[in-house]
């Protein structure tokens, strides 16, 4: 059974008198430990997609089923309390509580859990002793670089175990150097840890870390540059 | 350990994160809650005048159709006859002096006492000086610590007021009130030059026997001098206080508009910085709502910075007019009578609970905002 099951998924909202469809009809179905790149030009709709599986945006018609969980009829604050277990998140621009160290920054998301201070102690030094960053710890974000900042997103998006991580761009914002090693974790926690990642971008090279590469059009998927998924489906 | 708990290091890290903006708001909630504990003061000074027993089982004769007690005139051996009356417990003359009839921030009121009334008439503990230092002086006085504290007197130093020169043999604590008065013998009082009263008193305090109606001892006692040189008009302390200061309360009752004010201040500056805070991170709630924190929570987080504010502003606010009522002795009093501005725990407690109300009424909308917001719109937040 895949982890992330999208079916039929279409996204409408109005600007005005015109009705936008960023979205339209998509399947989609990733398997645990996979990694998947979405690709596809600005306002194919790729985002909308990867935000609707993170549980942070919410579909028009269709489903998305993730572990076995439909999630587009989950209420709001349970839909919180699932992304707090379910997913994690990394962002183009980091997002970084800029108050917080590094350290603080990646607990965020465990204060929301039943978890001992030690446990997530220790959870926290492996997330970030995982992206290299454990000499970093007390460190705020003005202090770190871009890079790093990133790497602390990363951290703070695997600390809670998640069974699926999203990343919008996730080296969008990163220089060349800092994007190579980005995308070499990524790779690593993917092989690593199993941990299943869904990750948007335009940059062919991040795209092809991935085993598989999926691109938008018009708010419609195609795999490989080849078959629409619904027709695959369908065939099945 | 409540789970909340937990996210207060982030809740002041943000507080602190723009801690001119904190510190200006905390600051001007502190000035509103310090003048609303202020006007506070003033209203348990006047509650203090006409409510407990001495102001109901305290009957207070004066010469009728006389306000200010330098035109009371009363002879001092009504007290005799005033004694033989049913329901009369005790009869205290006192000879009033003070250095003015009107409304004033710094009166000063002598109240002269038969030595072997003072005692037990009064409720006074001595902080400093002595009762056999009083006893054995003439012009001996014992000062109340409001008096004390505003005149910067103690044990031994001289006072004078108009022609009246005292030594200070002691000074005590009692109630706030009390604590305004001056008390010297009564017949150093009537023999100081220029007062010219031997023989005649200000006033009569007349404390009741157990069981007594005020209303109809009262009557009893007009109507014993209706017809003589001198009428009198006798009423219950707390109503004799409460006429005595009657024009002080109006201002007093406009000063409350004052207190009411303050609350609004503090709530318009508490919501405005608490509205400025949540703006400022549109699209830090975004990521901590991404992250999973619920509606309830990032609510919560909101109404909590707001409450912190606020109470930090309010504690700060009242406290230091706790301590300034508590030191500075200051009161407002007329013909005679002082109301007291009394620091109460009463008075910190609501201070604080006014100070907690307008924290929480002030959050509630921009956490709503905050709580409420989309979250795909508010990562793009700029």
């Amino acid at each position: 059974m895949p982890l992330v099951e999208v079916r039929a998924l279409t996204k409408e909202y109005s600007k005005g008198d015109q009705k936008i469809t960023p979205l339209k009809d998509a399947h989609l179905d990733v398997e645990r430990g996979d990694l998947v790149s979405l690709m596809g030009a600005s306002g194919s709709g790729k985002s909308t997609l990867l935000n609707m599986i993170a549980g942070i945006d919410r579909p028009t018609t269709g489903n998305v089923v993730v572990d076995g969980t439909d999630i587009t009829r989950m209420s709001r604050s349970k839909l919180a309390a699932w992304r707090a277990q379910h997913v994690g998140y990394i962002f183009q621009m980091h997002n970084l509580i800029p108050v917080l160290t590094a350290y603080e920054n990646v607990e965020m998301p465990l204060l929301l859990l039943p978890l001992s201070s030690a446990e997530r102690r220790k959870r926290i030094e492996i997330a970030l002793d995982a992206v290299g960053l454990a000499d970093r710890a007390d460190h705020y974000p003005r202090q770190l670089s871009g890079g790093q900042e990133q790497r602390v997103g990363i951290a703070r998006a695997i600390v809670a175990d998640p069974a699926v991580v999203v990343g919008d761009e996730p080296t969008g914002d990163l220089d060349a150097e800092s994007t190579e090693q980005i995308l070499l974790l990524l790779q690593r926690l993917n092989k690593e840890l199993g941990t299943t990642l869904i990750i948007v971008t335009h940059d062919p090279k991040t795209a092809a870390i991935a085993r598989r590469r999926i691109r938008l059009e018009k708010g419609e998927l195609v795999e490989a540059g080849a078959p629409i998924l619904k027709r695959e489906l369908q065939r099945a | 350990m409540p789970r909340f708990i937990r996210f207060l290091p982030y809740v002041l890290k943000s507080l602190w994160r723009h801690r001119a903006r904190t510190a200006l708001t905390v600051s001007g909630a502190a000035v509103a809650l310090f003048v609303f504990c202020f006007v506070g003061s003033v209203q348990e000074g006047l509650a203090g005048l006409t409510r407990g027993q001495q102001a109901e089982r305290t009957l207070v004769v004066f010469q009728a159709n006389r306000f200010c007690p330098s035109t009371s005139r009363l002879p001092q051996d009504y007290g005799r006859t005033i004694a033989k009356l049913p329901g009369v417990a005790d009869v205290v003359p006192i000879k009033v002096f003070m250095n003015n009839c009107r409304a004033s921030l710094d009166l000063v009121v002598f109240h002269g006492l038969p030595q072997d009334k003072l005692r037990s008439a009064r409720d006074l503990k001595l902080v400093a000086g002595d009762w056999g230092e009083f006893e054995k002086r003439q012009d001996g006085a014992l000062v109340g610590r409001a008096v004390a504290q505003r005149r910067g007197l103690a044990s031994g130093s001289k006072f004078t007021i108009g022609e009246v020169t005292v030594t200070v043999a002691g000074v005590f604590a009692s109630s706030a009130t009390e604590e305004n008065y001056i008390y010297t013998h009564l017949d150093f009082l009537q023999r100081t030059r220029g007062l010219n009263s031997v023989g005649t008193v200000t006033q009569f305090d007349v404390k009741l026997a157990e069981g007594a109606e005020p209303q109809a001892v009262a009557k009893a006692i007009d109507e014993q001098f209706r017809g003589g040189p001198i009428v009198t008009d006798t009423r219950s302390k707390g109503v004799f206080q409460a006429k005595a200061v009657g024009d002080l309360v109006e201002l007093i009752g406009f000063a409350n508009y004052l207190g009411y004010a303050c609350v609004g201040l503090v709530l318009a500056l508490v919501a405005t910085t608490t509205v400025m805070a949540v703006q400022d991170r549109v699209r830090e709630h975004a990521v901590l709502q991404t992250l999973g924190f619920s509606c309830y929570r990032i609510f919560s987080l909101v109404m909590t910075e707001s409450l912190i504010v606020s109470l930090v502003g309010g504690v700060l606010g009242i406290g230091l007019a706790i301590v300034v009522l508590s030191f500075s002795g200051m009161a407002v009093g007329t013909e005679g009578v002082n109301i007291a501005f009394t620091a109460s725990v009463g008075l910190a407690g609501t201070g604080l609970a006014v100070s907690a109300a307008v924290g929480m009424l002030a959050g509630l909308v921009p956490a709503w905002q905050a709580a409420r917001a989309e979250i795909v719109a508010s990562l793009r937040h700029v």
